[in-house]
């Protein structure tokens, strides 16, 4: 894993940011943190990260828009990105997957099964 | 999860010391997340942030359990409690509790009406809606809907189509056919996934539909909607009844003085509303009846009125005729003004055919006075162009729209040398005319109260277009 590069953890609430980066971290994978989607959108670009976690609901430019704006640009357009949102309807979901999303997970966060969507969606 | 937190609390405080520094830390933060949470339980808060608040405190707890939930066992079960706490917290902010507090679910509480013939689904809807801050009604027939239509002022009908009795699509019909109900967004509830029935009742006017079982957060969009709807056409109709009231004082203001098309120029500009004081040239136009007041002393007062009162009348008839505003009347004497409130090119002209046309009436005046065994009547009318003040002039309690300057009293002291049947204008006005006249009788007048003496003209006739 130490190879690996890092993953990019978007989140603008500050002790989740803190508490999904220690457990992300704590599970063996290297995280850096960006707090809104223009942030993260240049993180992705500089830093390549291997896979983004995306609050949808972030200052500046929301989830929505960054993930549709990331899936335009030839460089980070196979970067895997799941969404974090709050709402766990089903066309909540279907709408993160029309924004280019590769998965979904739903808060209150349930990490063992956040924590499979990655290893399924990280580059072996 | 107070229990769950009072708990964890003296647990903590009691295995305090076997604790890696770490662990406290993180106990803290539970601490801290659960007091926020409750706070977010209390007050509005968005969805958004009450699932960051139950997600960072699961993520917690469950991170001290794996670190030191094998060696504190009572701590590891209530972590578990505050777990199993915090996920029923979070179903139930699903399921409702919180759904409306996300940013597009807030909604401006509204007063819901919902029509269902059967007691649980309107108990459902109740409790739904209310715990959304809305007030709800519910009604169990048409009859009953339209009783409480018709006492209160509901914002949404939320309408179930399957009713015995009248069936929901007589009580739409009924709603719209009512000019009082028709602006109330309906929504209508279907049983069945019958699309043809939800096309032809919004054709009917539904503005919205739902089929059973329906979503509560899809149930509390469309009351949003249903809400915001109802409050734009509640402003909108607000906004026009102001324009009414508005058009209403205007026309009683100006509608004695003015002609028609006058008033409609001022309501159909937007600053037509301000008429506040301004200077502006006008010409202004005074007449009077020659020795009406020794005429009037031989008549009994219901003859003095009532000649007066045809003579006034054919005047104002024609000094609207010719967009004049009619400033007042002073018993037999005419006031009245020529570019205010609104100017025109041809304003002195106007006046001086105005002035024209009055005193080639006064032969039929005459005539039927005579008839009547009345005395015929002579009247002088003078003209004066000058810039006065024109604006609503009084107190707050009687203020009238007015004129008032030196060429006000100018007028009046040219309209004191008018013999009968003559129209005299001064020098200003004369200059102003585009039109042909025959003028004559070129005089300075010394008139009392002015430095200086006017130069007044005659007018004869008009002479073409």
């Amino acid at each position: 894993m130490a190879e690996q590069a890092p993953i990019l953890l978007v989140e603008d609430n500050e002790i989740n940011c803190e508490m999904l980066s220690r457990r992300l971290t704590r599970a063996g994978l290297s995280v850096i943190t960006a707090a809104d989607g223009v942030q993260a959108l240049q993180l992705m670009a500089s830093a390549q990260p291997a896979l983004v976690l995306m609050d949808m609901n972030l200052p500046v430019m929301d989830g929505w828009s960054a993930c549709r704006a990331a899936r335009q640009n030839p460089a980070l357009k196979d970067i895997p990105i799941i969404a974090l949102t709050a709402h766990a309807m089903e066309t909540d979901r279907q709408s993160a997957l029309a924004a280019g999303c590769d998965d979904y997970a739903t808060k209150p966060i349930d990490f063992p099964d956040l924590l499979s969507k990655i290893r399924r969606l990280l580059p072996a | 999860m107070r229990g769950a937190v009072t708990d964890l609390r003296a647990l903590a405080s009691a295995s305090g010391e076997d604790m890696p520094p770490s662990a406290l830390e993180d106990l803290q933060r539970i601490f801290s997340l659960a007091i926020t949470l409750e706070e977010q339980l209390a007050a509005p808060s968005t969805h958004h942030d009450l699932m960051n608040t139950i997600s960072a405190m699961r993520g917690y707890a469950e991170m001290l359990q794996e670190d030191i939930g094998a060696q504190q066992p009572a701590l590891n079960d209530s972590l578990t409690r505050l777990l199993k706490a915090t996920e029923n917290a979070s179903v139930g902010a699903a399921s409702g509790i919180a759904a409306q507090r996300a940013p597009a679910m807030a909604a401006e509480p509204g007063f819901i009406l919902a029509v269902d013939d059967l007691a649980e689904n309107r108990e459902l809807v109740a409790r739904y809606l209310s715990r959304s801050g809305h007030l709800v009604v519910t009604a169990a027939s048409g009859a009953e809907a339209l009783r409480a239509l018709a006492e209160s002022d509901v914002d949404v009908v939320l309408l179930d189509l399957m009713m015995p009795d009248m069936d929901g699509r007589e009580v739409l019909r009924r709603i719209k056919a009512n000019p009082d109900w028709r602006a109330t967004p309906v929504i209508v509830i279907s049983g069945s996934q019958d699309m043809d029935g939800i096309i032809a009742c919004i054709e009917a006017g539904a503005d919205d539909y739902l089929f059973k079982p329906f979503n509560p957060v899809l149930l509390q969009a469309r009351i949003k909607a249903g809400i915001e709807r109802k409050r734009w056409h509640d402003r909108e109709e607000q906004y026009r009844q102001q324009l009414e009231r508005n058009e209403k004082f205007i026309r009683a203001t100006f509608g004695r003085y003015l002609s028609d098309e006058i008033v409609t120029d001022i309501l159909e500009r937007p600053e037509g509303l301000e008429l506040g004081g301004d200077l502006r040239e006008v010409t202004i136009m005074m007449s009077d009846i020659r020795g009406f007041t020794s005429l009037s002393e031989h008549l009994g007062p219901a003859e003095v009125v009532a000649m007066l009162n045809r003579y006034l009348g054919a005047m104002t008839d024609i000094i609207m005729a010719h967009n004049g505003t009619i400033d007042e009347f002073i018993g037999d004497a005419i006031l009245a003004v020529f570019g205010a409130p609104q100017r025109r090119d041809d304003d002195a002209d106007r006046a001086v055919r105005c002035a024209l046309a009055m005193q080639a009436a006064m032969q039929g005046i005459n005539a039927d006075n005579a008839a009547a065994g009345l005395p015929a009547l002579a009247t002088g009318i003078a003209l004066n162009t000058g810039a006065v003040i024109a604006g609503n002039i009084g107190s707050e309690r009687r203020s009238k729209y007015g004129f008032v300057g030196h060429p006000m009293n100018v007028t009046s002291r040219i309209e004191d040398h008018c013999r009968g049947g003559e129209i005299l204008i001064s020098d200003s006005t004369a200059v102003k005319l585009s039109g042909r006249y025959t003028l004559s009788d070129r005089r300075e007048l010394e008139a009392r109260g002015l430095d200086q003496t006017v130069l007044v003209h005659r007018i004869e006739e008009y002479r073409d277009g």
